[in-house]
């Protein structure tokens, strides 16, 4: 065979029979490049921070080189540390992002909301701080999950939909309570509540069962009135829904809804009651993504 | 004949045993792979089970594939290889019994322990600290029994392929010793506390979990390769010198480098340079099994028209060589900014995981079928349909997670006009459906395969005991009684 001419003989062991091995060199360019590596490790160790030397270690011979926000001109040893510092003074987008931060840091609500400059940058920033703090309850979006989490792009507010409330909201988070009245109530007298609840935003029921459970809802026994008001028309400071509309943010109710599982679905909340929280999220937004957000937000609820 | 009675005096009882849980664990271990893929292309399937959610199930996958397969494979034809190579009977009787004994009771155990939730929480080595025991005890028996039949070698030099076994075996030791240095909780508690902890226990973590590649999954296979490689071929190994000026630059580089999997985190920029240029360091070392084991088959090209056992060694050899290029490519801090936290990292240990450790095992396990159980393979045709699979699944498998990772890092890394990141981190998750898709059908071929594999094993066995009965009228019979 040509390999055979070629190749110089065996090392004169075998094993198990027919194991051997040819005596053949190092082949030439595994043996260079193998140096070449070597060349660039050492190359490497001399350019980088590479070995521990007591307390510190070598630093290296590269620097870096860069211009901060003052303009002065300044050239540190390489690491990844000053690699960041020198990313933020000088990219791009790292500038870029910090120029409109300034600015909306500085100016109020109403002055960012027409200032028609900062639309692109509220939308592209917002979004970002939307999905990745927002959306995981509230939805890619915002519609939210009826009975669970509120829906954010109607203009229909739980706790108010001025900038002042909706910062409030993401800078505290929220706690929504309602009592159930299964012990406080029997089935006759949650069923007269829920007709009258109803018949609030306009579904027809038994006229006597809406009186009484009209009683009810402004008797101290059931007492629905401290909190969604004598006009039944809910109160910001607590949260509490708007009954007089056709918008149901607990019970899973929509237009097509047919009546007896509208009533259904009421006298479902009135017995178990209500229970959600939102977490806080001043800790972990600064006050500049926060008056951002709630610019966004305030903006998916159609800016009322 | 002389030969016969050499024959003899091997123990191939425990080879067969190993070699039939290496195909076991690996249809189990390999299966698990597919399912928990398909998981993360469709989450559905975790169905609110806590006993089979991903989170549960991966360690099941790595453990039943890396020590299961992988393992039981190594222990196979480390112990079929030092015997014939050495020409002198596995030292130590029952005691390679217990190896066998124990380490399938750590498989069980660690299937069980992980599906309920304990774990040691450290990757590639998520035992509980009792199971841990256990393993350092079978594996102090693997190195008696192994170091005490090359003492007892009737043959003057040791071949090259036990010196990568011995290295494997010391090294694996080592780290596994350190690596689980924990103080149990109590102890009646399968829970435990690692010795150390920050920065320092994340780089001993990866100092076993890289050397856990370089130890086990180079080097024991390299040893695999330089026996069955050259016996398949009818050659010599292609260079004695490449093969002690690779090994041992292999063994003194691969201790260096683990950091690298730590990058761009709290580790220091020095430790991070250290593990990036000993990476770059070894290229070469490791290309140095791949050269030899090629240049061997070199001059048996002929063959690999009708030999499916030398494609699945060219093929592994070509995987090994293309993974531990990509590896250093990938330790280097600028590349690996975009890598890290990727499903890069995943294709990239698959290519080796299934390149080369699988497909160098089925071809060594295909070589030895034969030998232990005294016969040959049941069909040739099978082996090849085996080959293909593996390689399509592989090729898939590869290909959508250099998608899934470089568009991963991409989207990750993109700012929009405002300076803003462009995408959220959801955003990119969607983006991953398509190649998490293509990537459980690749793993579905490669389980395809071993099924087959499972099966013409099966018939072979079976046609081996038929032969055997056939020829002097008894039912069972040891493989190693005829020649």
């Amino acid at each position: 065979m040509k390999n055979e001419t070629k190749q110089v003989e065996t090392t004169g062991h075998v094993w198990d029979e027919d194991l051997q091995e040819y005596n053949n060199p190092l082949p030439r360019w595994w043996l260079w490049t193998f140096y070449i590596t070597i060349i660039f490790a050492v190359s490497y160790w001399f350019m980088y921070p590479t070995f521990p030397m007591g307390d510190g270690f070598t630093r290296g011979m590269a620097t870096i080189t860069y211009t901060n926000a003052k303009g002065e001109t300044k050239t540190v040893p390489w690491n990844t540390r000053n690699l960041l510092v020198q990313e933020m003074n000088e990219s791009s987008s790292a500038v870029k992002q910090k120029e409109f931060l300034d600015k909306i840091g500085k100016m109020d609500y109403s002055a960012i909301a027409n200032d028609k400059d900062l639309d692109g940058f509220v939308n592209s920033l917002g979004k970002a701080l939307f999905s990745d703090n927002c959306a995981a309850c509230h939805q890619q979006g915002g519609a939210g999950i009826v009975g669970l989490y509120p829906n954010l792009v109607d203009d229909d507010w739980l706790w108010g939909g001025s900038f002042a409330n909706i910062e409030h909201t993401i800078r505290e988070g929220r706690y929504g309570f309602m009592p159930g009245f299964s012990k406080v109530l029997d089935d006759k007298q949650i069923d007269d509540l829920a007709t009258y609840v109803l018949s609030l935003s306009g579904e027809k029921g038994d006229e006597k069962q809406v009186q009484s459970g009209k009683t009810l809802f402004h008797s101290d026994t059931a007492a629905c009135y401290y909190c969604h008001t004598e006009k039944a028309t809910g109160l910001f400071s607590q949260g509490s829904a708007n009954l007089t509309d056709q918008v149901w943010t607990i019970a899973n109710i929509s237009l097509n809804t047919d009546a007896a599982t509208k009533k259904a679905e009421v006298k479902k909340v009135i017995t178990q009651g209500v229970s959600r929280h939102m977490p806080t999220w001043k800790d972990r937004l600064s006050d500049t993504d926060i008056k951002l957000l709630t610019v966004y937000v305030h903006d998916l609820g159609g800016g009322k | 004949m002389a030969e016969a009675i050499d024959k003899q005096m091997y123990n191939f009882s425990i080879v067969r045993k190993f070699t039939v849980m290496a195909i076991v664990w690996g249809v189990l271990g390999m299966s698990v792979g597919v399912y928990i893929a398909s998981e993360l292309a469709w989450p559905f399937l975790n169905f609110d089970n806590a006993f089979i959610t991903f989170g549960r199930l991966r360690p099941v996958h790595t453990t039943l594939v890396i020590f299961g397969f992988g393992g039981c494979a190594l222990f196979a034809t480390s112990y079929y290889v030092v015997q014939r190579t050495c020409q002198t009977r596995l030292w130590g009787g029952a005691l390679a019994e217990l190896t066998f004994w124990g380490w399938q009771a750590g498989m069980v155990l660690a299937i069980l322990t992980y599906t309920s939730g304990f774990t040691q929480g450290r990757e590639y080595a998520e035992f509980v600290w009792p199971l841990d025991i256990v393993i350092t005890l079978i594996w102090v028996i693997y190195l008696l029994i192994y170091v005490m039949t090359l003492r007892n070698r009737s043959q003057p030099h040791i071949y090259v392929a036990n010196w990568f076994y011995l290295a494997f075996i010391l090294a694996v030791a080592l780290l596994h010793v350190f690596n689980n240095m924990a103080v149990p909780v109590h102890w009646f508690s399968l829970e435990s506390y690692s010795l150390h902890s920050g920065v320092q226990d994340a780089m001993l973590q990866w100092w076993y979990g890289h050397n856990a590649v370089g130890f086990y999954l180079t080097a024991a296979f390299l040893g695999m390769m330089y026996y069955f490689v050259p016996k398949q071929a009818g050659r010599p190994v292609y260079s004695y010198k490449l093969s002690i000026v690779h090994f041992w630059a292999l063994i003194f580089l691969y201790m260096w480098v683990g950091t690298h999997h730590l990058h761009w985190t709290s580790v220091p920029d020095w430790a991070s340079s250290i593990a990036a240029t000993f990476s770059i360091l070894l290229l070469m070392p490791s290309w140095g099994g791949m050269i030899n084991g090629i240049m061997t088959l070199s001059g048996a090209w002929d063959k690999l028209r009708h030999d499916p056992i030398l494609l699945f060694m060219i093929a592994s050899l070509s995987f090994y060589g293309m993974s531990t290029f990509e590896g250093p490519l990938m330790s280097l801090k600028s590349v690996n900014a975009l890598s890290h936290y990727t499903d890069w990292t995943v294709g990239h240990v698959h290519s080796g995981a299934l390149g080369w450790v699988a497909m160098i095992s089925f071809a060594s396990i295909y070589h030895l079928i034969g030998k232990v159980w005294n016969t040959s393979i049941y069909s040739i045709k099978l082996v090849t349909t085996h080959f293909y699979l593996a390689t399509i699944g592989i090729v898939l498998y590869i290909t959508s997670l250099w998608v899934a990772g470089i568009g991963q890092g991409l989207i990750l890394r993109a700012f929009d006009d405002y300076g803003n990141l462009a995408y959220t981190f959801i955003e990119s998750v969607n983006f991953l459906h398509t190649p998490y898709m293509v990537r459980a059908l690749g793993g579905a071929f490669f389980v395809l395969g071993i099924l087959i594999m499972a099966y013409n094993f099966y018939m072979t066995v079976k046609q081996s005991r038929k032969e055997a009965s056939d020829i002097d009228g008894l039912a069972m019979i040891p493989a190693n009684a005829h020649h």
